[in-house]
């Protein structure tokens, strides 16, 4: 039973959360449109969090991949202000994103620092870079490409609904993509095991022979990666970019992680548990503003949230 | 322990959220402001304003703060048009929404700039003239300094009503063969913009020892030019007649102004202005008038010692 209760526990208040906006809203809350866009509004999360996923597998942290999603949006606007094509701008801020990724996997393997610790001092250094490179600026208007900012409004047709004409955005698509690159790596293949072996016990990793250094630098890479495409579609839903821009985003990717781990067996992160979470926390924002709740006792209510979830698995855990 | 606790919790935030949802209900038209910037001292006046006019004509208002972050401010707009309101108005550059904008017009909402910046896809746009403002402050500090003289400046380029003071500063300042801008700075603002400025201006402070090496501090806003007069009384140099300037008014800046310091002269918005014109204009299209300007001025006033007390 408390089993049940631990692993379970959350999706049955996800389920209760989704029954309550039908039923307060059902005009508006349960119509295609609307998922559409909670789908299109959680994509940039979606993927810094997948991101997040990998690392929080071994038991790590990423705190940059807020500052790393600005500096990659910041890098892109820069290089499509300066007339160069749209795909080069996206590679090199990707690749901006996957190096900075691959330091903070120095930092923490090769150097043996914290993650928390290392991750904290990339954040400043990224978002410090963000604003030297930018000039503090936010880049916006003609300075971006309008192909760019049309990216994030298109989408596939999905015909009508209730006279509406509605589209599979693009920005979900490529969430949905990242997702389920992350999926295969984690739960398909023998690097994904090896990063769970990590997370279950490093040291008995390390003596059983998995290479725990290039692991976990290879993982902080991905991480860095994710991070700044998750940058690049913010960047892009705005058709601009400024230093912070991404800097929410690493909270709410922390959270949505832990509010997966609540699913899971032992508390490991999950890919899909982690997909659960950044919905429950999209849900909430769009829900709460159709029924007009304050927006300050709406950031009150997630915290609760968040805490009464992981609160819940971990008493039951705890009993055990 | 048998029924599922976290359930439990689940439900407890739910019946929560219901008591507090239902509170306005019943109320004849749906008008909501959307904003990142809730914490900047002038929004709250915007918006009280606002809300004043807005519950004489009896509407339902519903204030949004996505707490800096803008990509929400275009979820939070695509909510509204599911919802169907009657009217939007957002205080963030539109240029950065146009995503949000666009679904609001699709659906046929219109929506409102409150000190934002102009767009086609807004009715209008209603702030102080920006550039008015920085002329004002900028010639302050020409005239008193006598037309020469090093002058620091604290600028915010990345919010672009903020940029456009820093433009005309530039220009004026410019327009002067021997005023030399030793230093534009651009603050951290992250903790009120006070604290960074203070610290930025006593590094500059420490690298001008000479009296008169500094004649004086142009802020684009208040609270930099708190922070730098901070730097400078403490530094011990307030009576080398460092002439001050800031733009907003604040309560704080007033009070520096009035105790006849360094801090000279500030310009005030009439933020409670903005926010009851934007009411107004939202009234007029509500009753079907058509708005032409895409930019609605609201008047702006130097504030001195001779009338900061006001």
């Amino acid at each position: 039973m408390q089993l049940f209760v631990r692993r379970y526990g959350t999706l049955i208040g996800f389920v209760a959360i989704l029954v309550f906006f039908s039923a307060v809203l059902p005009g508006t809350f349960p119509t295609a449109r609307n998922w559409l866009n909670i789908t299109q509004q959680v994509s940039m999360l979606m993927v810094v969090a997948a991101g997040m996923t990998i690392v929080m597998v071994m038991g790590d942290f990423d705190l940059s991949v807020g500052s790393a999603a600005s500096l990659a949006g910041i890098v892109a606007a820069l290089m499509m202000a300066a007339g160069q094509p749209i795909w080069a701008a996206v590679a090199v801020a990707l690749l901006v994103g996957l190096l900075g990724g691959a330091f903070n996997g120095a930092m923490v393997s090769l150097v043996g620092i914290l993650p928390f610790i290392a991750t904290l001092a990339t954040m400043t250094m990224f978002s410090g870079l963000a604003f030297v490179v930018s000039g503090g600026k936010t880049i916006s208007g003609r300075a971006i490409p309008e192909d760019f900012g049309n990216f994030a409004r298109g989408g596939i047709p999905l015909g009508e609904w209730g006279g509406v004409a509605i589209s599979l955005p693009n920005l979900s698509i490529i969430a949905i993509v990242v997702v389920l690159a992350v999926w295969v790596l984690l739960e398909q293949t023998t690097y994904g095991r090896r990063l769970y072996a990590i997370g279950g016990n490093m040291e008995a990793a390390h003596l059983s022979g998995i290479a725990v250094k290039r692991l976990r630098l290879i993982a902080f890479s991905l991480t860095g990666l994710a991070a700044a495409a998750g940058g690049l579609m913010y960047a892009s839903r705005v058709a601009s970019a400024n230093p912070v821009q991404g800097s929410g985003l690493m909270l709410n990717a922390i959270a949505a992680v832990f509010l997966g781990t609540t699913m899971s067996r032992h508390g490991e992160p999950r890919i899909l548990a982690t997909v659960v979470g950044v919905i429950v926390l999209g849900v909430l924002d769009n829900g709460l503003t159709q029924m007009s709740v304050d927006s300050y006792v709406r950031q009150v209510l997630v915290g609760a949230l968040i805490l009464l979830a992981v609160a819940a698995s971990s008493v039951t855990q705890g009993r055990r | 322990m048998s029924l599922n606790k976290s359930a439990l919790a689940f439900a407890g935030i739910l019946l929560a959220t219901t008591v507090l949802g239902t509170g306005a209900a019943l109320a004849q038209a749906k008008v909501a402001i959307v904003t990142p910037y809730m914490a900047q001292p002038g929004t709250q006046f915007y918006v009280e304003a606002f809300e004043a006019v807005a519950a004489e004509n009896d509407w339902e208002v519903n204030v949004i703060d996505t707490a800096g972050d803008v990509a929400a401010v275009i979820s939070r707009i695509e909510d509204l048009v599911v919802q169907n309101v009657d009217a939007i108005v957002i205080n963030v550059d539109p240029t950065q929404v146009t995503a949000g904008l666009q679904s609001a017009k699709d659906a046929g909402i219109p929506v409102f700039g409150m000190d934002a910046g102009a767009d086609p896809l807004l009715v209008t746009n209603v702030t102080s003239n920006g550039y008015a403002m920085a002329a004002e402050t900028s010639t302050y500090v020409a005239d008193r300094i006598k037309g020469e003289g090093n002058v620091v400046m604290f600028v915010f380029d990345a919010f672009p009503p903020v940029q456009v003071r820093g433009v005309v500063a530039d220009a004026v300042f410019g327009n002067f063969p021997d005023i030399k801008v030793l230093d534009r700075v651009t603050p951290d603002v992250s903790d009120g913009g006070i604290a960074d400025s203070r610290a930025k201006m006593e590094a500059i402070l420490a690298a001008n020892p000479e009296p008169g090496s500094i004649k004086a501090v142009w802020a684009a806003w208040d609270q930099p030019a708190l922070g730098a007069l901070q730097a400078i009384e403490d530094a011990g140099r307030s009576g080398e007649g460092i002439v001050i300037t800031g733009i907003d008014a604040n309560p704080q800046a007033r009070e520096a102004i009035a105790a006849g310091g360094n801090f000279e002269a500030s310009v005030a918005q009439d933020f409670a202005g903005i926010g009851a014109t934007t009411a107004e204009a939202v009234a007029r299209v509500l009753a079907g008038e058509e708005i032409l300007q895409s930019v609605t001025y609201v008047p702006t006033k130097l504030v001195t010692a001779a009338n900061a007390a006001e």
